[in-house]
């Protein structure tokens, strides 16, 4: 392309360290945040006041800041249910599914303790709640098995599976809490049962336990995809699976092994989201929302390139920018959905600025002889 | 374009083609020239800059500096389609042709004539004169993935001729054809000549064609241009000390004083299927002794990589048996070989053989990560395998600057080198190798076959998997030639006479002998 005087050339970059993509995505976030400014403008609000509401709820505000961090759990376990299939190169799309399993399994075993409709009944949380992680864990991992298998067996196209099955497990939800199914809350309301608060929880500062589970996990997986056989193997399947079946990798134990393991992070997450998250204790009417909101889980896992450490920092900004946006939705009296505008265009940015991790741009001063040609 | 183009006029000048990548300069200052009705090869190694300057040369890329005339003419190449529009041609090593269409509308894709509406019958006219004229036989309604390598060269050809190429660029011509292919290949090209046209082929190794048939070479090594020679001056020694910089000894010591062992390998009536779903290989009995090479020698395409596949465990047999020291392992997974003493060595290094994004160190993990001294309660050994990878590469001479670079930035010689390491300091009993010269040049084809001969002398049993004759006769104690999934029979490597193993893996004679 010319400009005046110069070419301007696109060059392939050769390798980029890690602190340049970060600078690279805190720029991108700059820049989303700069066009987002265009939609304050228009909606005739200061954005640096509408951004100034944004972070200081989303991040500095003592009723904000635990409602961010939940939701960043939340985002982060997705993240994980979507890191661990991509790195063997396999897409799970199907987190909602999953989570919905996980929260229809916690919910299973607390009904089999006999929580339903005895608030006040003293079941031991000693048992009943590592019950209930697991039963989130197992029902995630069975429904997460079905793509797995069918990819390692039959070579399925795991994208449409996951995708198919999340609409099962809505539909599965919505049997189980609404009316005469076996979970339905005692208002009658299309909700589920409300958990009896001797199993709900402790929380330290408004954050329940479930915290360390995703910092954990997130540790764990840097671990095991760093420095493990079986991370070894995944990677290398994700990499180049006709080199991995050479090396002796079998297709079919990775495809299982990966979904089944995002499957129970994503239990995890519908178990923290239901769960353990103060005010909520049930699977709530508006539960689809928290299956839409996992999409921004895969956003996560891609911008972090498959990075569990690097998907913390991410999470938290999705989580404090949808809570502060719809926060701001309400006292400002803006008209629209902010805090998914935000995200959207966020995202869009985020990707679009992936360019930027394979070209440089250079300007070059087109020497005088060459125009001729 | 002129209209009239004469014998011996220059049709292409270089000047100064320099083309610089990140940490390495592919072309340097590189001049020359081409006349019409000469075959002007470009020789030289992998990694020599032959590739950089065919894509400049086409128009893929573009050179930092240097100048290009065209028919005395200063040009200036956008993409390929300026170079085509000058009739400048070229034939890909990798076929970039539409399987599921015919010959015929391969040939006619983005011809300026071929409007919307195409008119076949004239243009199927034009194209079987041509075919007459350079001595072609093309069934020209076949659809492409019916054809031979040696077919689809053909349609490359005629598509560049049928465009109206004047220069033709020929990348590695003979390296997918059978013998019989290649005469045909040459002499088609030597009938070019005689219609003014340049042909220019590059050329990695199988020197005896650019002596048999160029009328000039230049050479290129890092880059640069070494030499420019006159066919008629050079011999296949001079040209290869011109390539590496060095003697090159073409004649391997035939180690045939190896003991041979007892049967490491017995193949019994095996068939499978290929990825197609068609019998590629068709009931094929032998066995491999240890300390001797055993030649399959085949055109591509034949069921030869098929049977790679079914003894190292990574596609199903369809029928009979394979055992190893005599127990039957058609079933075992590819894991249990690998630890039960097989090595294999497969024909794309860069799609199976290598992970092109891991690390060196992590490419070597591919054939250790399974053993028990390289991992502690599923934690791998990175020291070991570290320590062992630097070992491996100053051991075969990878030329890398350390451990850490990525696979796909090795050359082609290195990674068959670093593969190489990798798979024989496991000590395999049998060593299963497809096509292990394949694209690499002298110095590293002679590296890679000494290690051969070398796993040979240690006692190991060999499956030696080439298309290329000269090495299959000179390295096989025994050769089977395959063709359509069969063998032609086995002969013993001593008695093998070049022409009848030729023949044979062509399909031209009938069975062999059984010896």
């Amino acid at each position: 392309m010319k400009l005046g005087g110069y070419e301007v050339k696109l060059e392939k970059k050769v390798s980029f360290t890690g602190w340049q993509a970060a600078l690279i995505s805190i720029l991108a976030i700059l820049f989303a945040l700069l066009l987002v400014g265009f939609i304050f403008l228009q909606a005739g609000v200061n954005p640096v006041i509408g951004y100034k509401e944004i972070f200081s709820y989303g991040f500095l505000n003592a009723f904000g800041l635990p409602l961010t961090i939940n939701r960043a759990i939340f985002l982060l376990l997705c993240a994980f249910a979507f890191i661990v299939p991509m790195r063997a190169g396999l897409w799970n799309i199907g987190m909602a599914g999953q989570l919905y399993a996980g929260a229809l399994g916690a919910f299973a075993v607390a009904f089999a303790f006999g929580a339903k409709g005895a608030q006040h009944s003293e079941l031991s949380p000693g048992i009943v709640i590592p019950a209930m992680i697991a039963g989130a864990a197992v029902a995630g991992m069975v429904v997460g098995a079905i793509p797995g298998l069918l990819k390692g067996r039959f070579n399925t196209n795991e994208i449409v599976v996951t995708m198919m099955i999340n609409f099962i497990a809505f539909w599965l939800v919505a049997h189980m809490i609404k009316e005469g199914g076996p979970f339905m809350g005692s208002g009658g309301e299309g909700e589920g049962f409300k958990l009896p608060e001797s199993i709900q929880p402790l929380l330290f500062e408004g954050i329940p336990f479930t915290i360390w589970i995703a910092l954990g996990l997130a540790v764990l997986l840097y671990f095991v995809f760093a420095k493990t056989k079986i991370g070894y193997q995944i990677r290398a399947f994700g990499l180049n699976p006709l080199a991995a079946r050479y090396a002796g990798i079998s297709p079919f134990k990775i495809s299982l092994l990966v979904f089944m393991v995002g499957g129970i992070i994503a239990g995890l997450a519908g178990y923290h989201y239901f769960a353990t998250v103060p005010g909520v204790y049930k699977i709530t009417k508006n539960y689809g929302d928290f299956g839409d909101l996992a999409f921004y889980g895969i956003i996560c896992g891609l911008i972090s390139q498959g990075n569990p450490l690097a998907a913390i920092p991410l999470a938290l900004l999705f989580g404090g920018l949808t809570n502060g946006g719809r926060f701001v939705q309400g006292k400002l009296q803006l008209g629209f959905g902010i805090d998914y505008a935000l995200l959207g265009v966020l995202m869009i940015i985020l990707v679009a600025f992936q360019f930027f991790f394979r070209y440089k741009i250079v300007w070059k001063q087109i020497e005088k002889e060459k125009k001729d040609v | 374009m002129p209209t009239e183009i004469k014998r011996g006029d220059t049709v292409l000048v270089a000047k100064g083609i320099t083309k610089r990548y990140p940490g390495l300069v592919a072309n340097d200052h590189i001049d020359f020239e081409i006349k019409a009705g000469e075959i002007h090869a470009i020789l030289g190694e992998n990694g020599a800059g032959k590739t950089t300057l065919m894509k400049i040369l086409f128009g893929l890329v573009q050179p930092d500096e240097g100048e290009i005339y065209v028919f005395g003419r200063k040009v200036h190449f956008r993409s390929p389609l300026d170079a085509i529009d000058l009739g400048i041609g070229m034939v890909h090593q990798n076929r970039k042709l539409i399987h599921a269409h015919s010959v015929i509308e391969n040939i006619m894709l983005g011809h300026p004539n071929a409007g919307n509406i195409l008119n076949l019958k004239r243009a199927a006219e034009e194209i079987t004169e041509l075919c007459d004229r350079y001595g072609y036989k093309l069934d020209l309604k076949a659809k492409v993935w019916h054809l031979s390598e040696g077919e689809k060269q053909v349609v490359e050809i005629l598509k560049a001729l049928y465009r109206g190429a004047k220069i033709l660029i020929l990348d590695e011509p003979t390296s997918a054809l059978a013998p019989p292919e290649t005469e045909k290949l040459l002499a088609s090209i030597q009938i070019m000549t005689g219609d003014e046209l340049a042909i220019v082929p590059f050329i990695t190794h199988k020197l005896p064609i650019v002596l048999s048939v160029s009328h000039r070479v230049t050479v290129l090594r890092r880059g640069k241009v070494i030499s420019r020679i006159n066919t008629a001056d050079a011999t296949e020694n001079s040209l290869a000390k011109e390539m590496v910089g060095r003697e090159v000894i073409f004649r391997l010591e035939r180690v045939a004083d190896v003991e041979k062992g007892k049967p490491i390998l017995q193949v019994e009536n095996l068939s499978a299927f290929n990825d197609k779903g068609f019998l590629a290989l068709k009931g094929v009995s032998f066995s491999a002794h240890e300390g001797e090479i055993f030649g399959i020698a085949g055109v591509s395409g034949n069921g030869q990589q098929v049977l790679a596949e079914v003894l190292a465990g990574l596609r199903k047999a369809a029928g009979g048996k394979v055992l190893i020291d005599g127990i039957d392992i058609t079933n075992s997974t590819s894991l249990q070989r690998w630890q039960n003493g097989m090595g294999y060595i497969p024909s794309e290094q860069r799609a199976v053989g290598s992970i092109g994004d891991f690390s060196l160190v992590e490419n070597m993990l591919m054939n250790y990560y399974f053993d028990a001294g390289f991992s502690k309660w599923g934690i791998m050994d990175s020291k070991k395998i570290r320590s062992l990878t630097e070992e491996l590469i100053s051991e075969y001479g990878v030329a890398t600057p350390n451990p850490d670079v990525s696979a796909k930035s090795l050359s082609g010689g290195n990674l068959q080198k670093l593969i190489l390491a990798r798979v024989l300091s496991r000590k395999p009993r049998l060593l299963i190798v497809n096509l292990p010269t394949q694209g690499l040049d002298v110095g590293a084809t002679e590296f890679v076959q000494n290690k051969l001969l070398e796993a040979k002398k240690a006692r190991a049993g060999v499956l030696l998997i080439s298309e290329d004759l000269d090495e299959i006769m000179s390295l096989s104690d025994r050769i089977a030639p395959i063709y359509e999934g069969e063998f032609m029979g086995i002969i013993p490597g001593k008695s093998a006479e070049r022409e009848i193993v030729g023949a044979l893996m062509a399909g031209l004679q009938q069975k062999a002998v059984e010896i």
